[in-house]
């Protein structure tokens, strides 16, 4: 719904609080009481959904993780490997696929809900009973850097901000003392910060990122977050200093508040340089919850490390974590040696997920943090590869799976077809995928908007249904 | 599969829905579609102030608000904003006595004039040495179109040629001088520049998203439209339909732009070398095969000696061993006259940007869905004003120079209003018109139509000189206003609408990155060419996110390679637009990661020490004179001397006694005097 306010408005006043890390728009429309985006977002309507988490974990699987490997068990699949696929194949496909390929890995059933999971996620199945698996998400972009920027941006064609950015819009944060959304090693190919730049959303909702995909968790700092000059006391003096500085008369413009909040930046950047080390520091971590994430065994260790850093994120108050499993390669991208691949690529991350969902569950985290697990898009059930041992990427049909944060464990919602290509039964598109999540988190999508180049922009375009049966 | 038509109907609703929150006004009747008026001068009580046209139309509202007849700010700071607004540089290089109006003109001439002017035109264009999007390849060309944006506005090239140029560059006459032939196809670029979404399977996906970017650039750049609206339905507020989007679409389908689609896909690159050139090397060419051939033939001689040598049945690995000395010798020889040959060869220069395509006419596509075909629409221009005759397409051409002309018309209200408001936004901060890309239904309305009218008219009388618009605006009484405070202007017109104060402003990232460089003595101030190399069209990231991208020069900023999906650390924190779209209102905002970065990053820490270490060995009160003057091009008063004093006392070190230099001069560069302008 389009307000009277225009963006210069809405930017002016959010300029008041540029200072703190960013008060979200259900916080600021209240701060401003009776105000224009009070009246039209919080004050005239209740807000549609109830909120059910107050935070995300992102566990993103980057190169396209395939569906009926893992958490889709097609046993058609299986039965007509080596024949071919009895429909026909998207018109627009990223390359050829042959015929179809039965899964390498054993399903059995996990949990009181009995949902079955490959041999491929053996500790992660221990949690069904905790987990809503989406198995009927679906875009369009059969191309990593399309799907990853329709993932995270709900466009892969326009510059637009992530879906990490329009939370923070949204909700803000609730520690002033660390960005309200963090991304912990996050890849640089494939859209690179557009998928956690705030884009036309005031810049400081774009995502902070810790290191990227090419460097160890342990050694990813945020950028500049540490002096390698002066100590915490001189660096004091410097801020009173400019403190004294800025408040000459001469600079005293009583028209300019944003002057003043300057110094309020400083100091908050003062203390964010304690807070940013403490909440990555995991050395306090007991050896037993250390060991559950894996940290004692190098398979398991970076991945690890990156969980245990989200859930000190979260539990510090941070509104949207981020951590993408990518290395130096694209991670889970088997066009070959799928079970070489996917069996390596699944032992690292499988425990410390497991790990974390644990924890999250006995700190009473998990009731109100929203874990999600996926990839770009899924992988076609048809084969590929020199030889024969392949599968290409398929945004037509894939899994993406939800734990706490008020959605209904051991669920399943849809289905792809009976060899797992097309999403089927009850499809989700990415779009409805996104608005589902804000409705989560209690944000309308449709109403959480920003006006950009003279008109209403919102994650979701014009799109996304929300999926309530999923709720809890 | 969800297709593009459901499109037209989800978002033609919203799109309504908007509508119905609007003003209701009717396109016909829409102040920016009128014919630009030359209004009279409006009349005012204090003639005194009034030095030109500008004064009389802001001083007309200030009076009707009963807000008093501004201050003129002092020198000093006059300098400091005629300095960074010309140059993007601290005014050091000003001799302070000449008068401001002859500071004026030395800027205008100075070369570093083009490089501050020529990126504010770059943010319009969404500039950038890389492709970003779904693959990062780099566009190892584009700086030449980079170069010749600054060599424009130096030389002040009548803006309507400019624009001529950069639609149509390669479709106009050059009477035989190949450095214009260059210098125009160099010019097109501007049309390459936009990211384009090289990895797509679908080749019409991927053509008619990239028609649709071009359109959009230049409906918002040119015009302050937003064209692209209309790919899938009539534009709600703007007078442009479907059919007239698809007749825009069709001159850029004729065009080319592309010079394969085949994944990933490969833009246009045009060759800038005359027949002679293109001769010379071609005949370089043929010098290095033949040379080739003599060295093929003569390795082939000897080996044949060496089998009939009897030493060997078959030749060994490394038969060169083996030959008898002289033999040898005269090879190495003949091959190093080879590699000194293929070292030697002319390089020959390409630059991103177009040519002529087939022409075709395009079918509307219904919803924006290729797949859903309407009726063929001929090319031509939206009929909101009539600038042109309807589809007179004489050249035979794809229709550019065409479109170009229509631009240009004198019949176009938009072109010389928008970029008139464009060039006072860069001035004051704030459009004429807030909404500088939008003039549309939904864009801001003038705060002064009758002065933005006013000032078009001059711009059009002047030939269209952007350095004759400066001369305006710069010897305006308006434009030395003080930031005040000003009680009754601040209670009277709190958001400055009406321009009754200077508004105080953040220098822009490469303004403060070049002052720091300059205040440390370690600016470059070479002008133009490349400052990156990288091969051409290789990805800056591969799939490893390794970086490739380098920012280690001295060098403006405006010569650091814009790479998409990864800005340079301090232009992204200090709000560089996102160079994958259009900009010509960059948002300031203040954030805690400014913050740290003024306090933490080795830039700022290096660039402080540099500074630091002026006067140094001289009597502290000195010293500190010293570097007031620089930082904020004034001198200290004696309370700023004494609460220096006290800082510098007091701050302890153990290490170097320069280190509480160090860190009070990294203070002054973190204050609001050296980063905003007033």
């Amino acid at each position: 719904m389009s307000t009277n306010s225009d963006s210069r408005l809405l930017s002016r006043r959010e300029s008041l609080r540029n200072g703190a890390l960013g008060f979200g728009y259900l916080a600021l429309s209240s701060i401003l009481g009776n105000a224009t985006l009070a009246e039209s977002f919080v004050a005239a309507r209740k807000p549609l959904y109830r909120q059910r988490a107050k935070r995300v974990i992102f566990l993103f699987m980057k190169g396209g993780p395939s569906q009926v490997d893992t958490f889709e068990r097609k046993p058609l699949l299986n039965r007509d490997h080596g024949k071919p696929l009895p429909f026909a194949k998207p018109k627009v496909t990223f390359a050829k696929t042959g015929n179809l390929l039965g899964s390498p890995w054993e399903f059995k059933p996990y949990g009181a809900c009995g949902h079955q999971v490959s041999e491929l996620f053996p500790n992660v199945a221990r949690h069904v009973d905790d987990i809503c698996f989406i198995h009927s998400l679906h875009g369009t972009n059969p191309a990593h850097g399309g799907a990853v920027l329709k993932l995270h941006t709900g466009s892969d064609n326009f510059v637009r901000p992530s879906m990490g950015s329009w939370i923070s819009y949204g909700l803000g944060t609730e520690n002033n003392n660390l960005p309200s959304f963090i991304t912990i090693c996050p890849t640089l190919a494939h859209g690179g910060v557009q998928n956690w730049s705030s884009g036309f959303l005031p810049t400081h909702h774009q995502g902070s990122s810790i290191g990227n995909a090419s460097i160890a968790s342990g050694d990813a700092r945020v950028r500049h977050i540490a002096n390698a000059k002066w100590t915490a006391n001189q660096q004091r003096r410097q801020i009173d200093l400019i403190r004294e500085l800025n408040g000459r008369r001469r600079m005293n413009f009583s028209s300019h508040p944003e002057l003043d909040d300057r110094i309020n930046s400083f100091e908050l950047a003062f203390r964010m340089q304690n807070a940013m080390p403490e909440a990555q520091d995991v050395s306090s971590e007991s050896k037993a919850t250390q060991n559950l994430y894996g940290l004692d065994n190098p398979v398991t260790e970076d991945f690890g490390r990156q969980c245990l850093m989200a859930r000190r994120f979260a539990e510090r108050g941070v509104r949207f974590v981020q951590v993408t499993h990518s290395d130096n390669k694209v991670q889970w991208d088997q066009h070959g040696k799928l079970r070489n691949g996917h069996q390596e690529k699944a032992s690292e991350v499988d425990l410390p997920i497991a790990g974390l969902l644990t924890d999250l569950k006995s700190r009473g985290l998990l009731e109100d943090t929203l874990v999600i697990w996926g990839g770009e898009f899924g992988r076609t059930p048809t084969v590929q590869g020199h030889k024969m041992d392949g599968r290409d990427h398929n945004p037509h049909g894939f899994t993406v799976w939800l734990a706490g944060g008020g959605v209904k464990g051991g669920f399943r919602y849809g289905a792809t077809d009976q060899y797992g290509y097309y999403a089927k039964e009850k499809p989700v598109h990415l779009h409805d995928f996104h608005a589902t999540l804000m409705a989560l988190l209690g944000l309308d999508h449709e109403q959480l908007t920003y006006r950009h180049a003279g008109r209403d922009f919102r994650l979701t375009d014009v799109y996304g249904k929300v999926i309530t049966d999923i709720f809890a | 599969m969800r297709g593009l038509s459901t499109h037209f109907f989800v978002h033609a609703f919203a799109c309504f829905c908007l509508l119905g929150n609007g003003n209701g006004e009717k396109a016909s009747d829409h102040w920016a579609f009128q014919a630009v008026a030359d209004p009279e001068l409006p009349r005012v009580m204090d003639q005194t102030w009034i030095r030109n046209g500008i004064d009389s139309f802001i001083l007309a509202k200030l009076e009707r608000k009963g807000i008093p007849t501004p201050d003129r700010a002092i020198k000093s700071i006059l300098e400091r904003r005629l300095s960074f607004t010309l140059l993007g540089l601290p005014p050091s290089m000003l001799d302070p006595k000449d008068s401001l109006l002859e500071q004026l003109e030395e800027l205008l001439a100075s070369p570093h004039y083009g490089e501050r002017w020529g990126r504010h035109w770059l943010d319009v264009v969404r500039y950038a040495d890389s492709n970003g999007l779904d693959e990062n390849a780099a566009h190892a060309n584009a700086w030449r179109y980079r170069d010749y944006v600054v060599r424009s506005f130096n030389e002040d090239k009548p803006f309507d040629r400019f624009i001529t140029e950069q639609v149509a560059g390669d479709l106009i006459p050059w009477n035989d001088d190949f450095s214009v032939r260059r210098s125009n196809l160099v010019a097109t670029g501007f049309l390459s520049l936009g990211p384009k979404l090289l990895a797509e399977p679908d080749p019409v996906k991927l053509e008619m998203d990239m028609i649709d970017e071009q359109i959009d650039v230049i409906g918002r750049a040119f015009l302050g439209l937003t064209l692209g609206c209309a790919r899938c339905h009539d534009h709600f507020f703007d007078p442009v339909s479907t059919e007239e989007y698809y007749a825009l679409a069709g001159i850029f389908k004729s065009t080319r732009t592309m010079e394969s689609f085949k994944r990933p896909a490969k833009w246009v690159e045009n060759l800038l070398a005359n027949s002679e050139e293109q001769q010379l090397s071609k005949k370089h060419q043929d010098l290095v095969e033949a040379q080739n051939a003599v060295v093929v033939a003569y390795r082939e001689r000897a080996n044949q000696e060496l089998l009939a040598s009897g030493k060997f049945n078959k030749l060994p690995k490394k038969p060169e061993a083996h030959y008898p000395e002289p033999t040898r010798k005269i090879l190495e020889n003949l091959e190093k006259t080879l590699k000194h040959f293929n070292g030697s060869s002319p390089q020959l220069d390409f630059a991103m940007g177009v040519q002529e395509g087939n022409v075709t006419e395009l079918h509307v596509f219904v919803g924006g869905d290729p797949e859903t075909r309407g009726e063929i629409q001929p090319r031509g221009f939206p009929a909101m004003f009539a600038a042109y005759e309807a589809t007179n397409f004489h050249s035979g051409g794809s229709g550019r120079l065409e479109l170009a002309a229509w631009l240009n018309s004198s019949r176009n209200p938009l072109t010389a209003r928008v970029i008139v408001n464009r060039v006072w936004r860069w001035h004051f901060g704030r459009g004429i018109v807030e909404t500088t890309d939008n003039f549309g239904l939904l864009g801001g309305k003038p705060t002064h139509p009758e002065m933005l009218d006013w000032l078009a008219s001059r711009f059009i009388e002047e030939g269209w000189s952007i350095k004759a618009l400066h001369r305006l605006i710069l010897s305006s009484e308006t434009w030395r206003m003080s930031s005040g405070p000003h009680s009754i202007a601040s209670e009277k017109d709190p958001d400055n609408r009406l321009f009754s104060r200077s508004p105080v402003r953040r220098l822009e990232a490469e303004l403060i990155r070049d002052s720091l460089l300059h205040l440390s003595g370690e600016l470059d101030l070479a002008l133009g060419g490349s400052t990156w190399s990288h091969e051409n069209r290789k990805l800056v990231f591969n799939h490893t996110s390794e970086d490739n991208t380098n920012y280690v020069t001295n060098r403006r900023s405006i010569y650091l390679p814009v790479i998409r999906n990864n800005v340079y650390d301090l232009f992204q924190l200090f709000d560089f637009p996102n160079p994958n779209s259009m900009c010509g209102d960059r948002t300031p905002t203040t954030t805690p990661q400014q913050a740290l970065y003024l306090m933490n990053s080795p830039l700022v820490r290096q660039a402080a020490l540099g500074f630091s270490q002026k006067g140094f060995g001289s009597d502290p009160k000195v010293r500190i004179q010293l570097l007031y003057n620089s930082a904020f091009h004034r001198d200290a008063e004696p309370h700023e001397i004494r609460q220096s004093l006290r800082f510098l006392e007091s701050f302890s070190s153990k290490s170097e006694p320069s280190d509480k230099w160090h860190a009070f001069a990294q203070s002054l560069i973190c204050s609001n005097e050296f980063l905003y302008l007033e």
